[in-house]
């Protein structure tokens, strides 16, 4: 750098100088509120709950009245997370769960915008802003309304159900509640699902259907060889948000817990690491299962991407 | 020069926060405030705190504040227990800077043993006041010589009933739980409505009918917990259910005091609830039922007690007060003086009182609700004299509830209650040892 310069140059160096450490300063200037609430809010916790991953503690006496002590327990509490079989089963749970709803709502969300940008559509921005509302609505409020139509004696769908054509509906059962919450989770975001994807929509080039048209291509020929292949990278993007929403799933499960005996207190990943930590007060499993469910959110989109970029190709 | 200070300065700032949040992040609840020295009485006024999520309690403490000008107690309004009040409780126990006093429910007494929050009070001198609290309650706060909280409020169980129910039945009011099932057997014939429901998902109550037939789950002894959850008392209550349930003599689809309950109830569906005192309130939210439920006491088990205390709440004076004489004497003032009692039933509906002599005066007479009948001294009061005095809680007591719950689900594909107990069993000691606790299970 200067030092190797040769002494000539060495004034207008020295000139340059200040200003470009002002200008390499400033960016750091104004990251630095950024950085600090990144690294106090997003990064630390990562690492305090690794750290804590890899801690256990034991305890004398009855209740650690007579000592308590900390240590490094290498793999231990991963061991435990693993071998909790109801914690092993919410994953299993939420592959499933992912498996039938993300394809729905993708499918649907696809069908729901194709048809809104279609040149047929009547009321377009009418329905888009219907068919987006749900989102706006909070999980909790939402999972609130749905459980009124789901517990018997207040839902209207059971008893009509039941008086009109003899069907005795259980939505909240062991077997049907996990669809339940599928319902409601579709119900809140394929609108919004639909907007990521209108948008891509349109931004596809008016020159693009002009010159389908004008080579005989139908609305139907269209929607497959122009428009899904244009807007595949929302497609992409919306699977992967909801792969990833669907390990996250907690609000629904917690709140119907209160109308459904058939969910347990492990539902879901994150009930799991929550009840572990805030209702068994043991934060170092609960940090391992906390680790765990990150990085399976991580290998499911990874690998995901992995196979819609080799397809592409 | 200037711009590396500054860099410095953020990097040091950055590091001193992180240093600090680390270090408050090391496993809280290490060090025990009862084998350090008691604290003092104050020589001057002071302002204690109480954290609870009874409604109104503040009123109560007006009315103390108002004679003990040296003792000022302010309440703040908690979520009740599991709800977020422990999760706020614990947190502020790790950052030394909890309340003086907190409401811990009886059953999460031993929790928050564990990670060193309350106070011994038996070195303040609680015990001049052992004799005006229940024995059992006294005993449910009470572990290896030390006392840990001042009990606040409970549930003794009893039966309520809908008499118009049974009468169109010809049965009469079941005392047994023989006599009960069979009650139930009819109720299930005739097709309209169900004798009870079985809350396959909160455990607290089988837990309860366990204790009413005689059962100790767990007793601390010097050497470490001694588990006996399969014993025979237990296992008969899970017999007799699984049986209840396999002849659908009980619902399980919802559990009591959930809409889908009140929803049955209030179309004659469900025909008699066993449950604690305090849902005396809770059944006045069943649409139009006033004058139509009465009050029994519970069905009794072949062996074991008449009835079983559930749920209930203590006053804990946690390890970070300051003042630790003042807020035991606050509690016990609170829980066993005729005026603490009266304002904290009229402000905040509290639970059957644990003090031995006083009930309160609003639950002296008879209730509207209830046709009249006065069945707080009728069937609750006696209900306090025919408890289990070897019931203790331990400290994985919601594990243990949501380990069974996970069990008692599995009823419903096949398993059974019986199995349930075995598997909990074996599951709850594994817990114990990876919380670095002693335990073994009961010779028998």
């Amino acid at each position: 750098m200067t030092t190797t310069a040769p002494r000539a140059s060495a004034r207008p160096e020295a000139r340059r100088r200040p200003r470009s450490t002002a200008v390499s300063r400033a960016p750091w200037i104004l990251l630095a509120p950024f950085l600090a609430l990144f690294g106090l809010t997003f990064l630390l916790p990562i690492v305090v709950a690794i750290g804590q991953s890899f801690t256990s503690v034991t305890r004398e006496g009855l209740f650690g009245e007579a000592g308590v002590t900390s240590q490094f327990a290498w793999f231990d509490n991963y061991r435990q997370a693993l071998e909790d079989g109801n914690f092993i089963a919410s994953i299993g749970r939420m592959f499933l769960f992912g498996i039938v709803q993300v394809p729905i709502m993708i499918v649907l969300c696809t069908i729901l915008a194709l048809l809104l940008e279609s040149a047929a559509a009547k009321l377009p921005g009418l329905f888009r802003a219907a068919y987006f509302l749900p989102y706006g609505i909070p999980g909790v409020i939402a999972t609130i309304l749905w459980s009124f139509l789901y517990v018997p004696g207040l839902s209207p769908i059971i008893d009509i159900a039941s008086s009109a054509f003899g069907l005795q509906l259980d939505f909240l059962g062991a077997g049907t509640v996990l669809w339940s919450i599928a319902n409601i989770v579709t119900w809140t975001y394929t609108g919004y699902n639909m907007m990521i994807i209108i948008a891509q929509l349109k931004a596809i080039p008016t020159e693009l259907y002009e010159a389908a048209r004008v080579d005989g291509a139908g609305p139907w020929r269209i929607a497959r060889s122009i428009q899904l292949p244009l807007i595949r990278p929302a497609l992409v993007l919306t699977t992967v948000f909801s792969i990833i929403g669907t390990l996250q799933l907690f609000a629904e499960a917690q709140l119907l817990q209160v109308v459904s005996p058939a969910i347990d207190s492990q539902y879901t990943p994150n009930l799991s690491a929550y009840t572990t930590a805030f209702a068994y007060n043991d934060y170092n499993v609960a940090a391992a299962q906390s680790v765990l469910i990150a990085l399976v959110a991580f290998v499911l989109s990874f690998v995901f991407l992995r196979l819609t970029n080799r397809s592409s190709k | 020069m200037n711009a590396l200070s500054r860099r410095q300065l953020l990097t040091l700032g950055v590091g001193a926060t992180a240093a600090t949040i680390l270090a408050g992040c090391s496993t809280p609840g290490t060090t025990s405030v009862n084998t350090q020295p008691t604290l003092p009485p104050a020589d001057g006024p002071i302002r204690l705190t109480y954290w609870s999520w009874l409604k109104d309690l503040q009123k109560v403490a007006d009315v103390w504040n108002a004679q003990n000008p040296d003792v000022q107690v302010e309440v703040s309004w908690i979520q009740g227990g599991n709800a977020g009040g422990y999760q706020k409780l614990y947190s502020a126990l790790a950052a030394g800077s909890g309340p003086d006093l907190a409401q811990v429910e009886m059953r999460s007494l031993p929790e928050f043993m564990l990670v060193n929050g309350v106070t011994d009070l038996s070195r303040y001198g609680v015990q001049q006041y052992r004799d005006r609290y229940d024995e059992t309650l006294w005993n449910q706060v009470s572990f290896t010589g030390g006392v840990y909280a001042i009990p606040q409020d409970s549930g003794p169980v009893g039966m309520y009933y809908r008499p118009d129910l049974f009468e169109a039945r010809g049965l009469d009011i079941p005392a047994t739980r023989e006599e009960w099932f069979a009650a139930g057997e009819v109720f299930r014939d005739e097709g309209s409505a169900l004798i009870d429901v079985f809350p396959i998902s909160d455990t607290s109550g089988f837990a309860g009918y366990a204790g009413q037939a005689g059962a100790t789950w767990f007793r601390a002894d010097e050497d470490g917990w001694v588990i006996d959850m399969a014993d025979e008392a237990t296992l008969e209550v899970a017999r007799f259910f699984d049986r209840a349930i396999d002849e659908r003599i009980v619902g399980t689809s919802y559990n009591p005091y959930t809409p889908a309950w009140f929803a049955a109830a209030a179309r004659d569906e469900v025909a008699s609830l066993v449950s604690a005192s305090w849902g005396d309130a809770l059944m006045t939210g069943i649409s139009g039922a006033e004058g139509k439920w009465r009050v029994a006491p519970a069905p009794t088990w072949s062996t074991g007690f008449g009835s079983t205390y559930q749920g209930g709440s203590t006053a804990a004076v946690l390890a970070t007060s300051r003042h630790p004489k003042e807020a035991m004497e606050f509690a016990v003032w609170m829980t066993t003086s005729q005026e603490g009692i009266d304002a904290m039933i009229a402000n905040s509906g509290i639970g059957w009182s644990p003090a031995r002599d006083i009930i309160g005066t609003a639950r002296e007479g008879g209730s509207e609700f209830f046709g009249g009948q006065s069945y707080n001294t009728e069937v609750f009061q006696p209900a306090t004299q025919q408890q289990n005095p070897d019931w203790s809680w331990w400290p994985v007591t919601q594990q243990t509830f949501n380990i069974l719950a996970d069990g008692f689900r599995r009823k419903t594909s096949g398993g059974t209650l019986v199995d349930a107990i075995a598997t909990t069993e074996a599951q709850v000691i594994e817990v114990f040892r990876n919380k670095g606790l002693t335990i073994r299970k009961a010779d028998r």
